[in-house]
């Protein structure tokens, strides 16, 4: 078997298991298997993850589960029986990184913990994300990714100005939640090289939130302001916003400085607005901005978003389109850079995913497509465990590895 | 101890991108060396300002949020004894951290291949919007900009409106996340130097990171299986999710399963109106017409409940209903003052207040706010004599 061992990468060597739901949790995995880690995502059919089974009809071909978990192992452990739980402890005294994301007490309940885990492998890092953390008053609350965002602070800063908030695209919170994550287990990792110390790492969703947010929180902890929604505003720059363009697109432009306001001036074809009392400092153009705003709605209405983006950009104007998912999957320099990379399942059929957001010198190969379940049973119970072939072949007649 | 500490990092970086990662690195104990131009890092004059400002580079709570922990060195590198001086630290130092357009560090000589000649041990880590093979027509970007070409910004607010899409929370949330990456990306190039003696050139793409973080979608519709649309609701779930006003502010409620229908029965004492919809409708029947019926009958309750209170009702349910929380309420949650998220820092101008944290605890490492953000060259005689030590010496 060569299982992910000559891939590289920065976290090349290192074994990662993963208890987890949904998109937060197996997220961080990815991220770690995008590193150059061997990420172990546990399974069984008796307790799939939604991601496998909804809408779906073959569970090895589930588009969401596809979309998240490219480059990771599936084991099928049962974990609702004695013996699948002393299998994963097992498991778990060969890996260095455990990730949980499951409700809250459910770790304890299996008899999974940190403690537990700890018992057979002190050096682990142990990683637990919850809504609020593993810990304290609220703990045993729970929600999902708007929840999160509604809760740390974030939803109420995203809206019209003067109305209710209207909050992020309902799909945020999970993948930063899980990134935050990552970052903690990476520098985990360093402490552990450095000093051989594994930890129990408690990574909290709603904190997450607010970290996004930190210079808001700030607004008020200097200045007791509540920040409200306030459109697309920016308190250092004016124009900020995203206008109309022909065919119900968008174009997102930002003027930062006095000079680009000139130039852009100029590009509407009103140089006198540039040098008029009202509109010449940032001052003046954040006291007019309503007006501001619709002078450019009224400009841009009638033109080509990418036409129009393009000119602004010859003259050093920071200007961009709105892009709809089709654009998004049409866009030349995501493929170019390889944004968009190509990877095979075990049939040796090939599909596109979405690659990281880095590259690196020596950055890990990304080839493999998400596993099939229970794709790499044989190597993590007859290679990492030395299990025989019978002794595989009784955990599976028993219903452990199912 | 801390994970990073011993770790010496140069940061070149003056947006908040760079500087969020040279904080989460600093938390993490690494000395960072925050290297400035003589007027000092543009955010230093970013909102929120002390009493709205009134002058001067020591005002910005956005610098004093990004900064803790730092080191302040004023160097111009426009001069040739800067840039003698920038190569002096390189030497000096585990870690680099960019974040200009791309472009900027090649013209001060500092490309992948020449870092890795003249430093082979350096981590290098360059932030862009859009990559350092940024294409003409993308060479000019502000957050705002990267946000609505990852995708994000087009599909924000969910749900139907005529209004312009949305910059999402706050001004800086591509550049947070960012940060964030380029944060992971340099630890786990630190885990591998610490075995290999080598150090790596680290690009990180904010498109490109905020396309990641939208996988579970993106990943549906590029492969083929998740139909791609001019629709900004394309990214959308639908059902009657959502916020609404409550009488002391807002609460979001979700609701997709059996489960939250009960729940939210039980808590209602099974009113008449909820006996119309068919058992697991959300599933199974979710039209707009019952969606909307929903959520007016939502909107009735939830104008006479106070946010905090209901929600605690609906937890003990398992009703996944939450508070829209603001500021005010972060500082005030039980919660957050248990795991201690925010902490008590003083500034020599923005006097002591309270700066939020980082969202992760950690049974040995330590991560913690030491000192305040640095003054405008507070650390320059410090490290440039050192520096000019070693070259004497």
């Amino acid at each position: 078997m060569t299982n992910s061992k000559a891939r590289g990468g920065p976290l090349q060597g290192v074994r990662v298991v993963e208890l987890t739901k949904v998109w937060a949790g197996p997220y961080a995995g990815k991220l770690l298997a995008f590193l150059g880690a061997e990420v172990i995502r546990i399974e069984s059919e008796g307790s799939l993850d939604v991601t496998r089974t909804y809408g779906v009809a073959d569970i090895n071909k589930a588009p969401g589960f596809q979309a998240v978990n490219p480059q990771k192992l599936s084991t099928q452990i049962n974990m609702k029986t004695e013996e699948g739980i002393a299998l994963l402890l097992d498991l778990l005294r060969e890996s260095d990184v455990l990730i949980e994301n499951l409700r809250p007490g459910a770790v304890k309940r299996l008899g999974l913990d940190y403690e537990r885990v700890k018992a057979v492998n002190p050096d682990i890092i142990y990683t637990s994300m919850g809504m609020f953390g593993s810990e304290g008053p609220l703990s045993y609350q729970t929600g999902y990714a708007p929840c999160f965002a509604a809760l740390g602070g974030l939803s109420a800063l995203v809206g019209y100005e003067g109305e209710p908030p209207a909050g992020m695209n309902i799909r945020y919170a999970d993948s930063t939640f899980g990134t935050i994550a990552a970052n903690a287990i990476a520098a985990a990792l360093v402490h552990r090289r450095r000093t051989g110390q594994g930890q129990f790492i408690d990574v909290s969703a709603v904190e997450s939130m607010t970290s996004m947010i930190g210079d808001s929180v700030m607004a008020y902890t200097l200045n007791g302001e509540v920040v409200e929604c306030d459109g697309n505003r920016h308190a250092d720059m004016a124009p900020h916003g995203v206008y109309p363009c022909l065919d119900g697109e968008w174009l997102s432009l930002a003027v930062p400085t006095d000079a680009a306001w000139r130039v852009l001036a100029e590009q509407m074809g009103c140089p006198e607005l540039a040098s008029s009392a009202g509109y010449a400092t940032l001052a003046g153009r954040k006291a007019n901005e309503a007006a501001l705003d619709r002078l450019l709605a009224d400009w841009t209405a009638a033109q080509d978003a990418q036409k129009l983006s393009d000119k602004l950009q010859t003259v050093g104007l920071a200007a961009a389109k709105s892009q709809s998912s089709v654009d998004l999957v049409a866009d030349s320099h995501l493929w170019g850079r390889g944004f968009y990379t190509e990877v095979t399942d075990s049939e040796g059929e090939s599909r596109t995913i979405v690659g990281p957001g880095w590259k690196m010198s020596r950055g890990a190969a990304i080839t493999q497509a998400a596993p099939r379940l229970g794709e790499h049973n044989d190597y993590v119970f007859g290679e990492i465990l030395g299990l025989s072939v019978a002794e595989q072949q009784k955990l599976a007649e028993k219903g452990i590895s199912r | 101890m801390s994970a990073l500490e011993g770790i010496r990092v140069l940061e070149l970086a003056e947006g908040v991108s760079g500087e969020y990662c040279g904080k989460l690195l600093a938390d993490f104990g690494a000395e960072v060396i925050k290297l400035e131009a003589p007027g000092g890092s543009p955010t230093r004059g970013f909102a929120p300002l002390l009493n709205k400002g009134t002058g001067g580079v020591e005002q910005s709570g956005l610098f004093a949020y990004l900064n803790t922990n730092k080191h302040s060195v004023v160097v111009d590198l426009a001069g040739e004894a800067g840039r003698t001086t920038l190569a002096k630290l390189l030497t000096q130092v585990d870690v680099l951290i960019d974040d200009h357009p791309a472009g900027w560090l090649a013209e001060l000589g500092l490309v992948a291949s020449e870092l890795e000649t003249r430093y082979p041990k350096l981590v290098a880590c360059s932030i862009t919007a859009y990559g350092l093979d940024v294409p003409e027509e993308r060479r000019h970007a502000e957050d705002i900009n990267v946000f609505h070409a990852s995708g994000w910004g087009y599909h924000t607010p969910s749900g139907e409106t005529v209004k312009p899409p949305l910059k999402g929370g706050g001004r800086f949330i591509p550049s947070y996340e960012a940060g964030l990456e380029a944060s992971m990306c340099i630890s786990a190039a630190l885990y591998e130097r610490a075995e290999s003696h080598l150090g790596q050139f680290i690009e990180v793409s904010k498109q490109d990171v905020l396309g990641s973080r939208i996988d579970y979608v993106l990943g549906q519709m590029v492969a083929g299986d998740m139909d791609v649309s001019l629709e900004r609701t394309a990214f959308d779930l639908g059902g009657p999710a959502g916020i609404f006003a409550c009488r002391d502010g807002y609460a979001y409620i979700w609701m997709s399963a059996p489960a939250h229908w009960e729940a939210l029965a039980t808590l209602l004492g099974e009113p008449a109106w909820m006996k119309g919809f068919p058992d697991r409708w959300m599933e199974l029947e979710c039209t707009p017409e019952r969606v909307a019926e929903c959520r007016k009958h939502l909107a009735e309750w939830l104008r006479n409940e106070n946010k905090h209170e209901v929600s605690a009702k609906a937890q003990a349910l398992g009703l996944t209903l939450v508070a829209v929380n603001n500021a005010g309420d972060l500082i005030d949650s039980p919660q957050y003052q248990y795991r201690g998220f925010f902490s008590e820092v003083s500034h020599s101008v923005l006097g002591t207040v309270q700066y939020p944290t980082v969202p992760y605890k950690l049974s040995e490492t330590s991560v913690q706010i030491h000192r305040a953000a640095p003054l405008l060259g507070q650390h320059s005689s410090d490290y440039l004599a050192e520096t000019v030590g070693e070259q004497t010496s």
